[in-house]
């Protein structure tokens, strides 16, 4: 089919809930998720004579999400000075006490859903997408693996292994924000 | 005892057949798989409430339609002229059948011109990022790092034009071209600034005209304009290497002098 049927917006914008969500985990509530939606948007507009009708348009839109969002981040790197997407972690978390860890629920509880989003947003670039197709979205691992385009075994250690990062920062966020301290 | 792999974990948490055996005897495990539900049922809720503005919506639809305009297609608010098609072939069979015998190829028509059209606004997406305001992405860059930065990304060093008299490379990004990796650099000129981006698909597959040949140029060059820049193509090797400037600043003519030199300067390596 082609662009312009008119049907874009019908088949496509259904999805802005999903795409956006994504972006924010990406980006955080800012102007740049605003931006990454309507670049994605925009640019399946004019691919949209490629979509197959009938085919999965959630994982096509998030695709093109992804590879947006990759060249972003490859633009904003300096040439010269080169990062490897995987290396670029803005901060580890610190070894956490063992009274601190966390083995219920009712901790997490007590962090706000900005200070979640906040500490999602400091994982590593890929860990952090595969972990809000999984987790967030709900999608399958394998159409995780086809949209990110990596094998269905490197999506499960990715999202295993985000969940594992996500959980340890939160951890030491608790300590530091004296959440833990004599209420175990 | 061998305790439930990552792998396992994640398939339960799918849930896909796993060792639930193992599962329902093992307390390690059964605290390890509450731990990973409460963190991702914690990060599902923690979006619940993450929603665009009804802005954002309208805007989107907005530059579409803007799209739509610069791609000479009619902006209808009623319904999708398919749906419209559909009611008419209902009304008579003979309607119908003469319909489908012109629209099949119609349809095959657009669509290749339709995609063809989209590689144009493709390489115009690329360019305008290539002019946006990343500072870092126009500081001073060495030729030599940039062929070795797209190389190492790319798998080959595109041709580059050597700089001098008001030509200078400037940067270069990595971007996705119909869903590809591809490479592109800028070059600064004394009449604005080009991007040169390196794509697979033939100068046809992009729906470009051929140029008419001018004397001492062996090479056959291709060209094209959307939205509001001039694109000139031509073939080198297995790549496809397209000139894009702004129409305002730089012609066709210049895109073409500035290809043919890229070929006299350098060889792909």
């Amino acid at each position: 089919m082609s662009a312009d049927t008119g049907s874009f917006e019908e088949i496509a914008l259904g999805y802005i809930d999903v795409v956006y969500r994504v972006a924010v985990g990406l980006c955080g509530k800012s102007v740049d998720a605003d931006d990454l939606v309507q670049d994605t948007f925009l640019k399946a507009f004019e691919r949209f004579g490629m979509f197959e009708q009938g085919t999965n348009c959630k994982s096509w839109l998030l695709t093109i999400l992804r590879n947006t969002w990759i060249d972003r981040l490859r633009h904003q790197k300096v040439v010269g000075n080169v990062v490897s997407l995987e290396d670029d972690i803005i901060d580890q978390a610190g070894e956490v006490d063992e009274d601190v860890k966390l083995n219920s629920s009712e901790l997490l509880e007590r962090f706000s859903d900005e200070q979640i989003i906040k500490a999602l947003k400091r994982l590593p670039h890929e860990q952090r997408l595969t972990l809000l197709l999984i987790d967030v979205e709900q999608l399958s691992q394998n159409d995780v693996a086809e949209i990110i385009g990596v094998a269905v075994g490197t999506v499960k250690s990715r999202v295993s292994r985000g969940r594992m990062e996500l959980k340890t920062r939160l951890e030491s966020y608790a300590k530091e924000m004296g959440l833990t301290g004599g209420e175990k | 005892m061998n305790h439930l792999t990552d792998e396992q974990f994640e398939d339960i948490m799918q849930g896909k057949d796993a060792d639930l055996r193992h599962l329902s005897e093992c307390k390690d495990c059964q605290n390890a798989l509450a731990e990973k539900r409460a963190v991702a049922k914690r990060l599902q809720m923690a979006f619940k409430s993450v929603k665009p503005d009804a802005s954002l919506e309208e805007t989107i639809r907005g530059r579409i339609n803007e799209k739509r305009r610069q791609l000479g297609l009619v902006v209808s608010g009623g319904r999708p002229w398919k749906t419209r098609l559909n009611d008419k072939m209902w009304s008579t069979l003979a309607a119908a059948a003469v319909l489908f015998a012109v629209a099949i190829p119609l349809a095959i028509y657009l669509s290749a011109s339709s995609s063809a059209i989209a590689g144009q606004a493709e390489l115009v997406r690329i360019h305008e990022h290539n002019m946006s305001p990343h500072t870092e992405f126009f500081s001073d860059s060495d030729p030599e790092k940039l062929a070795a930065y797209l190389k190492d990304t790319l798998g080959f060093t595109p041709a580059m034009p050597a700089e001098g008299h008001g030509l200078a490379i400037r940067g270069c990004c990595i971007a996705h071209f119909k869903e590809q990796i591809t490479g592109s650099y800028v070059v600064s000129t004394p009449s604005g600034i080009i991007s040169i981006i390196v794509v697979p698909d033939t100068p046809k597959d992009i729906a470009m005209d051929r140029m008419p040949a001018k004397k001492g140029y062996g090479q056959t060059f291709w060209k094209s304009s959307y939205a509001h820049c001039n694109m000139v193509a031509v073939r080198l090797g297995d790549y496809t290497y397209c000139g894009v400037g702004e129409i305002s600043k730089i012609s066709h003519e210049y895109l073409r002098d500035l290809l043919n030199r890229l070929l006299s300067d350098t060889q792909p390596s």
